[in-house]
């Protein structure tokens, strides 16, 4: 049996008091184990954004459980919340948010420092990373020196190089040509093992072919729950 | 953090550089403001200093040593007669019209010392010795001051008139200047009896050199039983003329204004450096958050930035002090830049900083994690 790594029973999260109250999530249960791939898609104001950022414990649900990697963040305080955050999860996003000033190698290495790691270590792991997305020629090279896509894989790269167990993504391939699109997304679907799942909120259907299920959210809540291309579905 | 920090505050240059500036031209201002304000104090005190002693005995109801009375004969007993008492010097310290050779007069102020081994006065010689004073009617005049005296080519043997007396200067000395601004002119005590026209035993103070500092206090208290003498001592005498030079005057006021401006100009430059660097790196600093980066974590961000400015615009800053220091010396400024000065100006240019940060830590601490996602 898989290893559950995210899972939320009834979540609700609503914005706004008295008449500007706006429910933007109702009773979404959802779970992503290790071992699968899981696409979160829908429309504009669907509430995936919201529901992505409850899962990852940066936002508290209205009402409704979250447990990641074993820990109930809906019931632990803000820094255990984050410890949770640091030990197990990896984050990467449209616009990669990578320091400027910082090389390929330094953007990596400095968020391993900041998670305990000692400095040779972390430039070590981090040399590591950058190698295994191919961007072992470019360690010393600033964002402002890489193309879209090869920014993209220094974000891949930095959120491998913790060893997350869950990793998360938003809209990874919206600034990508199709082309490196789908080069990123092999990156990833190939980092997925018995010990880690991907979780990525996108619009971008050339996605569908990597995941192994495709949750479409509507109006807050689940509507559909679709096997994707590399797998055979199932429950959400 | 910290190399994160430092990278992303050195990435844009033009910003870097214009806020280190900001910080030394701030910090100079400080360091050169507070200097000034100590040499101010320590100019209006320099001849309690130097001259030293334990006790100072004087006419009741003298509250600065610019403005003593003569006092009697008679009072030197009345000083000495505390046995604690281990001698007593005689100074005068009194304001005379000298005669430039155009026929004008210029105030100046007497300084009258009976010579010690243990306090040399005058305390700083450009040229000759305290020495060459013992002959009568010598006089030491301050090189900055030649000029205002009108004393044309070489000063040495240069001859003043000084009242109805007429003195040779025989010293020059290096940089004394008096708080009043009327030139110091230095003689033995006899000389200076002369000058001031007062006859063979008075003088303005009787300064007392004590066996033991602790009878200070008995001195003290004898020496007030006399209704026309009061004794201090030699540090309330110095403080109550500091206090009434600097704060009287409202020069150390003006100079407390003037470096808090040049604070608050510094607050708003490096705020405004940090702020935008801050800002400009606020996705980075959410998905840090997001990944695990603690609270104290992400402001490090800004303190680290704030810390680098402060010491490397301070630094230049104190190397700026010290040569508005050296310029100032030409012009007859003193500003000390002393141990504590450095204290307090490092400590003021700490401050600002910090000052400085508070609007980024503030947006930095508002930031949420979610921020990443939106």
């Amino acid at each position: 049996m898989k290893r559950v790594l995210v899972r939320s029973e009834a979540l609700e999260k609503t914005f706004g008091e008295g008449e500007l109250e706006t429910p933007v999530l109702k009773g979404v249960s959802v779970e992503v184990a290790a071992g699968e791939l899981v696409l979160l898609m829908g429309p504009s104001g669907s509430g995936k954004t919201t529901l992505i950022s409850i899962l990852a414990g940066l936002l508290r649900p209205t009402a409704g459980n979250v447990e990641l990697c074993g820990s109930v963040i809906s019931e632990l305080h803000e820094a255990e919340v984050t410890r949770v955050r640091r030990r197990h999860l990896g984050f990467v996003f449209q616009s990669y948010n990578l320091f400027p000033a910082l090389t390929a190698l330094d953007n990596i290495a400095e968020v391993l420092k900041l998670k305990g790691l000692p400095a040779r270590e972390a430039r070590e792991r981090a040399t590591r990373a950058l190698t295994d997305v191919g961007l072992g020629e470019r360690l010393h090279h600033r964002p402002g020196e890489l193309s879209g896509g090869q920014k993209q894989r220094v974000a891949i790269a930095r959120a491998l190089a913790g060893d997350p167990a869950l990793i998360m993504g938003d809209e990874v391939t919206a600034a990508l040509d199709t082309h490196t699109a789908l080069h990123v997304l092999e990156i990833l679907r190939g980092q997925v093992s018995a010990e880690r799942g991907i979780l990525l909120v996108t619009h971008d259907k050339r996605l569908e072919q990597f995941a192994d299920r495709v949750i479409e959210i509507e109006d807050g809540q689940i509507s559909r729950v679709l096997p994707g291309g590399a797998g055979t579905g199932a429950a959400a | 953090m910290l190399r994160i920090a430092l990278q992303s505050l050195a990435h844009d240059r033009g910003k870097l550089v214009a806020s280190i500036a900001g910080v030394a031209f701030a910090a100079t201002l400080v360091f050169a403001q507070v200097g000034l304000y100590a040499g101010f104090l320590q100019s209006s005190s320099a001849v309690i200093r130097h001259v030293g002693g334990d006790v100072w005995v004087m006419a009741r109801g003298t509250v600065v040593v610019d403005n003593g009375e003569r006092l009697s004969a008679g009072s030197r007993e009345i000083a000495a007669a505390h046995p604690c008492v281990e001698r007593v010097r005689g100074l005068v310290l009194s304001f005379q019209a000298l005669r430039k050779p155009n026929g004008s007069l210029e105030a100046v102020q007497i300084v009258g010392f009976e010579p010690s081994p243990k306090r040399v006065v005058p305390w700083a010689m450009a040229r000759g010795l305290p020495q060459d004073l013992h002959a009568p009617m010598r006089v030491a005049v301050d090189r900055l001051d030649v000029e205002k005296l009108a004393i044309d080519g070489d000063p040495i043997g240069a001859e003043l008139g000084i009242g109805r007396e007429s003195v040779r200067v025989a010293a020059v000395t290096d940089g004394i200047r008096a708080f009043t601004l009327a030139p110091y002119v230095f003689a033995e005590l006899d000389t200076a009896r002369r000058l001031a026209l007062l006859g063979a035993d008075q003088a303005f103070y009787w300064v007392l050199d004590l066996a033991r500092p602790e009878c200070a206090t008995d001195v003290v208290a004898a020496v007030d039983r006399h209704p026309d003498l009061v004794a201090r001592r030699t540090d309330d005498f110095r403080e109550m003329t500091e206090t009434y030079w600097v704060a009287g005057s409202g020069a150390g006021a003006a100079l407390g204004f003037s470096a808090l401006l040049g604070l608050v100009v510094g607050v708003v430059i490096v705020g405004q450096t940090l702020y935008a660097v801050t800002k400009e790196h606020m996705r980075e600093l959410a998905t840090l958050k997001a990944i695990g980066a603690s609270p104290a974590e992400i402001v490090s961000f800004v303190a680290w930035q704030a810390a680098f400015l402060a010491l490397v615009g301070g630094g230049l800053g104190l190397g700026m002090a010290f040569g508005v220091r050296n310029l100032a010396v030409d012009a007859g400024l003193t500003i000390v830049l002393s141990g504590p000065v450095l204290g307090v100006g490092c400590g003021a240019v700490l401050m600002m900083c910090a000052v400085a940060s508070l609007w980024s830590v503030r947006a930095v601490l508002a930031l949420e994690a979610a921020e990443v996602f939106r």
